[in-house]
């Protein structure tokens, strides 16, 4: 060959060049790729292969004071769609299923449009029977479309509990901006009551099961076998201080009514019942509302959404007489010998105040059986505008009681200064008449009553008014965990409770206005209170403790627009107290009752 | 030289082994490939029956009187041109390009045939004078013969073949001893046919270069002039013949030329590929371990995409190792080719080796991401019966250099 060629002396040697630089490079692009770099192509390969999905936790349930079960976890179908996969063609038959409005599936697909269109979105929970067999039946039609089982809530104890236990529903956008690291769209987040005051406690931990998917994300099996997995922890069951007999008999009571009615442990500030009426089906309005029940759940005039035991202040009436006895005593400006003669009523102020009756003379003791205005009209002009005021607060009014659920109102007090403002320095002081017997501007709330009523029953000390006793933790060991409230104490001597309470006694069991509701197997003290309502009928007012000797339960009922506390709130405390009270005697009576019927009918049979 | 009458002298283990082992490489890289597919669970079995035939077809080549081949490079390339023919006109179509033939069965791609039809008839033309090639004529000759079988395989269109061909042409005319300005008038044609893909600007770019260099090289001006119009002639022609072609194979040349265009085709396969390498780390996931290769997300990996899964589950040392066989395979054909004193046999030798390296470079190059997506196979490893039959058959012509070699050498 000749040498003048193109490179021909080298010819062999270009060869050789160039296969010896080609492994080369391939030789470090491979080091490169497979050492240097080979962490994030790792990390590429599992994101590739390994799916983790979330399992949701069970949330913990609700237990009463006696540990049965108040709110349970039940298995319900939850509809979704994967809109990877889906068609919106059948937007309007699965809405006519699924009873939503015209658009809805498209609102719900837009709102999640930024989310991987293979994840799938939840469009309903808690899914009908007929829903579920349609869906079922048509499934090879519904491309995109499955159903799953997913817990929800159930009360089993046919406790409504309604404003108390709260709900549950999905996360709303504007919160999952705030809660982004834990929750996820679709999940399920406390949205009030208990629900949501024990989010955190009753949600547990999500877990994550890992699995492999090929290329088509299509699952194919464990990952590791399942020894990656990271469990999910079930939420800690609660312990309620409920005891459910004296709640039934409250939501009975109520049935029907406006108003609110609460029990509550003198000692320890533990709500035995919770309830606000009307109120409206947890069960029916969990996940899946109607749109009918919704409908007139919103449009109810009563409001069945308003938790009046927290939230609806009211003037308390003549239940605040024995605030200001308690004052007035403490303060020294009377004793038991103080005396004041009733006429039926007293000018104040230029201005006649009426009694409901005329009651001769009266102490401190008598003026609250009989419940005597006109002792009181001018029992809070020797207490002072200003230690009126103070000793109302120390009894918890217009403030927070803190209280572990829901918002709450603080109601109001009226002080010296707040009538300054409206009416200058020289406000007429016939204002303070009205103010004594509970009237006018002050306001309180029910679950105020409950604690001042605690307070009396436990001579000024008892806890903050509570639902929640503790949680049970969620391993195997189940150890109760008691949460701790703060003790409140009025610092008022036992002896001057006594006097008040020798008074709140006979309103029940002397001549006084409660003597209707007399109990002939508990003793029971309390005070009634009618407060004025510009609006319509009176609203009715009781609270109570018993037994008086030794107070177990302590009671505050409101109900509205119905005229006098004696006759329609007292006996609702009345039940409430013997439900609690008397629970065995009874249920010995209902089985007695039983028994008599079943003799009845085998006596009627052998008759025949 | 001395006679050696040991094994080694009548049979070279070095071209043997090596072949052999990536042979068995590729076996455990399919049947881990295959295992989870339902398509393509029977491949390792079809591998293992193209194997044994292939080594019965090595050692029919291998004993055959190594004069034969010069013999044969007529006929081989006539027949290899017809079955290019016949399967436009009856062949399959598999993954878009009409490259198969229905044989007893099996498939079977003229493609490969034509590769050493070509290696032979070029090497019999180019060492018909014991001189170097210098006229335009003969140059003229030499492209068009390799050219022939180019065009069919673009018809088909089987884009990865027909570079193996042209890679083919030029390495064998270098290695015949082309002349510079000759090299330039074979190449400068297919800079502008494959710049002329990419645009006009590219084109024309091209074009000033051509005519730049044409100065430099000082030829007569009609000679000159003739260059040029054919360079301007194979960029218009190559255009043209994008804009004839139909949709889907316009697609396939625009992915080739850039494949992000196509991110879920072959651009998908890129990045997986070289997730799967990349992951297997120093010493691999482990046979049947690999997530990459096991859950699928390289679609056919037991083909083009084989190296993946020695990647994946025998990680940098399964690559080097790989790597070191066929670099030690390729520089034992190298030597021998140098060491040819029969121009003919060299130059077989070395078509034989640029199919082996164009196909090896092309493929690790693209698997490694340093390279385009072009679907050919790697010698001994990917599965296909074509592939192996005419990489052992090359090898048997190898090795029959080898046992004649005091002969030719």
């Amino acid at each position: 060959m000749k040498t003048d060629n193109f490179l021909s002396v080298t010819r062999e040697s270009v060869a050789y060049f160039v296969i010896i630089f080609s492994f080369a490079l391939l030789g470090f692009r491979l080091v490169q790729m497979q050492i240097i770099e080979h962490g994030a192509y790792d990390e590429k390969a599992a994101n590739n292969a390994i799916k983790g999905i979330e399992q949701i936790p069970l949330r913990g349930v609700f237990y009463d004071r006696n540990m049965n079960v108040l709110v349970s976890n039940i298995p319900a179908y939850t509809v979704r769609i994967t809109p990877a996969e889906y068609d919106t063609a059948l937007n309007k038959l699965l809405e006519a299923v699924l009873d939503f409005e015209p658009g809805y599936i498209d609102k719900v697909l837009f709102g999640n449009r930024t989310y991987s269109k293979f994840v799938p979105i939840r469009i309903k929970r808690g899914i009908d029977f007929n829903a579920v067999s349609w869906l079922e039946e048509n499934s090879a039609n519904l491309r995109g479309v499955d159903l799953i089982v997913e817990m929800q809530r159930g009360y089993p104890a046919g406790i409504r509990g309604s404003h108390m236990f709260g709900y549950a529903k999905e996360i709303s956008p504007a919160l999952l901006e705030k809660g982004k690291v834990y929750y996820k769209p679709g999940d399920l987040i406390g949205s009030s009551g208990i629900e949501k005051a024990y989010e955190n406690i009753l949600r547990g931990k999500k877990g994550y099961t890992y699995v492999l998917v090929d290329s088509r994300r299509k699952e194919i099996g464990r990952f590791k076998n399942g020894t990656e997995d990271a469990p999910s922890i079930k939420g800690n069951d609660l312990v309620l201080g409920i005891d459910s007999d004296v709640q039934r008999v409250a939501e009975e009571e109520l049935f029907g009514k406006n108003g609110s009615a609460v029990a509550i442990v003198p000692k320890t500030g533990e709500i035995l019942a919770y309830a606000s009426a009307p109120d409206y089906d947890l069960s029916a309005f969990s996940y899946s509302t109607s749109k009918e029940y919704l409908q007139k759940l919103y449009i109810d005039p009563d409001k069945p959404f308003f938790n009046r035991v927290n939230s609806s202040p009211k003037p308390p009436g003549s239940t605040f007489k024995v605030m200001e006895a308690i004052a007035a005593l403490d303060m020294g400006v009377i004793d038991t010998d103080y005396i004041i003669v009733c006429h039926g009523g007293q000018v104040f102020g230029g201005r006649f105040f009426k009694c409901d009756a005329v009651h001769g003379p009266l102490n401190v003791i008598h003026a609250i059986e009989r419940s005597c205005d006109v002792f009181f009209y001018n029992l809070i002009y020797k207490i002072g505008m200003d230690k009126w005021t103070e000793y109302a607060r120390r009894f918890g009014f217009g403030q927070d009681t803190h209280i572990d659920i829901g918002e709450e109102s603080p109601g109001f007090i009226p002080t010296g200064a707040s009538y300054e403002k409206i009416y200058g320095e020289n406000w007429p002081r016939s204002i303070m008449a009205s103010l004594g017997i509970g009237q006018g501007e002050v306001n309180v709330t029910p679950i105020q009553l409950a604690q001042y009523v605690a307070l009396l029953a436990n001579d000024g000390v008892t806890y903050t008014p509570h639902i929640v006793k503790g949680y049970l933790t969620s391993d195997s060991s189940r150890k109760f965990m008691p949460f701790s409230y703060k003790e409140i104490n009025v610092g008022i001597n036992k002896d001057i409770f006594a006097i008040a309470k020798e008074g709140m006694f006979l309103v029940v069991n002397g001549s006084g206005t409660a003597a209707a509701s007399k109990s002939a197997d508990v003793q029971i003290a309390g005070k009634t209170g009618t407060a004025q309502n510009p609006h319509g009928k009176d609203h009715a007012l009781f609270i109570g403790y018993a037994p008086a000797d030794n107070p177990q339960i302590a009671v505050a009922v409101v109900v509205e627009n119905v005229g006098f506390g004696a006759t329609w709130a007292a006996p609702i405390a009345k039940k409430m107290i013997e439900a609690y009270l008397l629970k065995d005697k009874l249920k010995q009576r209902e089985k007695n009752a039983e028994k008599k019927i079943s003799n009845n009918l085998i006596g009627a049979a052998i008759a025949h | 030289m001395r006679i050696d009458y040991k094994l080694n002298d009548k049979f070279d283990l070095g071209l043997v082994i090596p072949a052999f082992i990536l042979f068995c490489i590729g076996l455990a890289a399919i049947y881990s490939s295959t295992l989870h597919n339902p398509h393509a669970t029977g491949n390792f079995n079809k591998q293992l029956f193209f194997g044994a035939v292939s080594i019965i077809l090595f050692f029919v080549i291998y004993s055959l009187p190594t004069s034969i081949f010069k013999t044969l490079a007529v006929p081989t390339y006539l027949f290899s041109l017809l079955m290019l023919l016949v399967v436009l006109v009856i062949g399959r179509r598999v993954s878009g390009a009409k490259s198969w033939l229905g044989l007893a069965g099996l498939g079977f791609q003229p493609s490969e045939l034509a590769k050493l039809g070509v290696v032979l008839i070029l090497a019999a033309f180019l060492s018909r004078k014991n001189s170097a090639i210098d006229s335009f004529k003969d140059i003229l000759i030499a492209v068009s013969l390799g050219f022939v079988p180019i065009i069919l395989i673009l018809a088909e269109p089987d884009l990865g073949s027909s570079f193996v061909f042209m890679g083919l042409i030029i390495v064998m005319l270098f290695w015949k001893g082309i002349s510079l300005f000759g090299m330039f008038v074979v190449l400068s044609p297919a800079i502008l046919a494959v710049s002329s893909l990419f645009g006009v600007y590219y084109f024309i770019s091209g074009l000033v270069l051509v005519i730049l260099s044409l100065f430099m090289f000082r030829k007569d001006i009609f000679f000159s002039a003739s260059i040029f119009t054919i360079n301007l002639a194979v960029g218009f022609f190559t255009s043209y013949m994008l804009k004839a072609l139909k949709q889907h194979q316009q697609t396939r040349i625009r992915s080739f030329i850039n494949p992000s265009a196509d991110p879920l085709g072959a651009g998908y396969n890129a990045i997986q590929a070289k997730v799967a390498i990349g992951s297997g780390g120093l010493w691999g996931k482990g046979f049947l371990a690999g997530s990459q290769t096991q859950l699928q997300f390289i679609p056919e990996q037991w083909t083009d995409f084989i190296y993946c899964v020695i990647g994946e589950e025998f990680g940098l040392i399964g690559t080097l190792i790989t790597l070191g066989l066929f670099l030690y395979l390729f520089i034992r054909v190298l030597k021998l080719a140098s060491t040819a004193k029969d121009e003919f046999i060299s130059l077989v030798l070395i078509g034989i080796l640029s199919i082996y390296f164009i196909h090896f470079i092309v493929n690790v190059g693209m698997v490694v991401g340093i390279m385009p997506v072009i679907g050919i196979p790697l010698p001994f490893v990917s599965y296909g019966g074509s592939s192996l039959l005419a990489s052992m058959i090359m090898l048997g012509i190898a090795a029959n250099v080898y046992r004649t070699r005091k002969n030719y050498t």
